[in-house]
């Protein structure tokens, strides 16, 4: 702690017993370096994450998944430097894809936010560790972030319920099949509730217009992209995807409803608006830019009712990569 | 009570530039270059009136403009920030005005001192550490840097204009200006 090496929580001590296990199950040399992580330029070795892992207590085995979501975080589109400076709250929101889910236990039914018992938090942690450690964001002194956020200390980590989904897995709409992570740079989480509606456009409208809030910021005219992350109860993915069994519909629907006249705005905010075009001839602005940016998951209970947005903090492409379990 | 072997979870990095590099030295006929953004029309507002005053003393000015730091924009912003520095004797980089701003302001800063230009990133007050923070780990802790108060882009654009002319003298005392420009009060 004196080190400067923690979170405020306790800490594992990463003994060389400890992390040569750990080291053991990543299928890697410890000296390879993954990925340079910004704002300090520092290698991020095998052995660092490692390190990192051990002391935030998460499974030896959770290596490989670790691996990759350095790798997604330090692609050069991810933007980690300013994500990491940003006064935004901004976190990489880690989702997980492939049967990896089950070994690790990633959560992706009731609770998968945040609650359930399980190695996501101390996963979430390692994470948060390496960027503290490795890439070097603290507040105050690389980071100014205004508020922060609960998943800037055990991360946001957590699975799609695949087998309950009627598109195809996220990972795999991106690119990875199989065992994949995606980064996404989350702006926290926040629930949308509908117990009137009961077809599949009352729930798209729903999800569309309460995503649409006017201090999202997918609507600062100097947001460079409004990628937005829905994650639907399985309930509602049900009926949604009978309606529409083709992805593409759903997120022109939610990119459709997303929207606010611009009259509801000030008068001061339509001049920059329009002067980037993102005011429309129907008078509306769109949260989003393009319906390629939504984001669309089956994550939650059978509980339905609920649905969790995560809005983008607007300059990080999100990335995903394939988790490359050990030989 | 036993004791124990751990190991660093850290990285460092050590490199280190702490020389500002090279003076400006003197204003006439100099290339001066202003890397303004998207984000801060306070920043817009001092650099017109700095600009001004710095074709006024002999000076010749160019603005570029900052947009996307990823996808194909952020690559072709980075062709742009190249080209652009490539052309200057001295470059003016901001604003430094919040989080993520900081980090592109000193990021552009360090890519035009690479060229061993008499180069100054700007930031408001509130955003010093920060900016200074970043050049230190961007390996360059020697950066120059102008502070300008802060909240500035709440400010009226009259105000901000004062502001700009008050700092004027000192700013180009940052970027090395050694004539008589630099020391003599504000007109």
């Amino acid at each position: 702690m004196t080190e400067g090496w923690g979170d405020g929580l306790p800490l594992i001590p990463p003994t060389e017993g400890r992390v040569r296990m750990h080291l053991s199950k990543s299928g890697r040399f410890p000296d390879e370096v993954i990925a340079v992580l910004l704002p300090l330029r520092t290698e991020c070795t095998v052995e660092k994450i490692a390190i990192n892992a051990v002391m935030a207590g998460a499974p030896a085995e959770s290596m490989p998944l670790l691996i990759a979501a350095v790798e997604a975080m330090a692609e050069s589109k991810f933007e980690l430097q300013s994500l990491n400076a940003t006064t935004g709250s901004v976190v990489p929101a880690i989702i997980v894809n492939g049967p990896i889910r089950h070994t690790l236990k990633i959560p992706f039914a009731t609770g998968c936010l945040g609650g359930v018992a399980g190695p996501a938090p101390a996963i979430g942690r390692a994470l948060r560790l390496l960027i503290r450690n490795v890439a070097g964001q603290v507040i105050d002194i690389t980071s100014q972030s205004t508020y922060g956020t609960p998943g800037r200390v055990a991360g946001i980590v957590f699975g799609e319920w695949e087998e309950k989904s009627p598109w195809a897995p996220l990972g795999e709409r991106l690119g990875v099949k199989g065992d994949a992570v995606t980064a996404y740079g989350a702006m926290g989480t926040a629930n949308i509730c509908d117990m009137i509606g009961n077809t599949a456009d009352h729930f798209l409208q729903m999800i569309g217009k309460s995503l649409a809030y006017p201090g999202a910021n997918g609507f600062l005219p100097s947001s460079q992209w409004s990628e937005t992350l829905v994650a639907i109860n399985p309930v509602w993915a049900e009926v949604i995807g009978k309606a529409y069994p083709n992805i593409e519909d759903v997120q022109q629907k939610i990119f459709d409803y997303a929207a606010i006249p611009i009259d509801f705005l000030d008068p001061a905010y339509r001049e920059p608006i329009d002067r980037c075009g993102r005011l429309q001839a129907d008078g509306r602005v769109h949260l989003i830019q393009k319906p390629e940016e939504v984001f669309v998951m089956v994550a939650g209970g059978m509980g339905g009712l609920h649905c969790a947005m995560l809005h983008s903090w607007g300059t990080c492409l999100t990335t995903t990569k394939p988790v490359r379990m050990p030989a | 009570m036993n004791r124990g072997l751990i190991l660093d979870p850290s990285a460092k990095r050590i490199d280190d530039i702490s020389d500002p590099g090279p003076d400006l030295e003197s204003l006439a006929g100099k290339v001066i270059g202003f890397r303004v953004d998207e984000l801060w029309r306070s920043w817009d507002w001092v650099s017109e009136v700095w600009s001004e005053m710095l074709e006024r003393d002999g000076a010749i000015v160019r603005f570029w403009r900052a947009r996307g730091r990823t996808g194909e924009v952020g690559a072709e912003v980075l062709r742009e920030l190249e080209a652009f520095t490539k052309t200057l004797d001295a470059a003016v980089v901001g604003l430094a005005n919040c989080g993520s701003c900081t980090s592109w302001t000193i990021h552009d800063a360090l890519w035009a001192a690479k060229n061993d230009i008499p180069t100054v990133a700007v930031a408001t007050d509130h955003f010093e550490q920060l900016a200074g923070n970043l050049a230190r780990r961007g390996g360059r802790s020697g950066l120059r840097l102008h502070v300008l108060p802060y909240p500035l882009d709440i400010r009226q654009k009259a105000e901000v204009h004062d502001i700009a002319r008050d700092h004027y003298r000192s700013f180009l005392r940052t970027l090395g200006v050694r004539d008589r420009l630099a020391i003599q009060s504000a007109a």
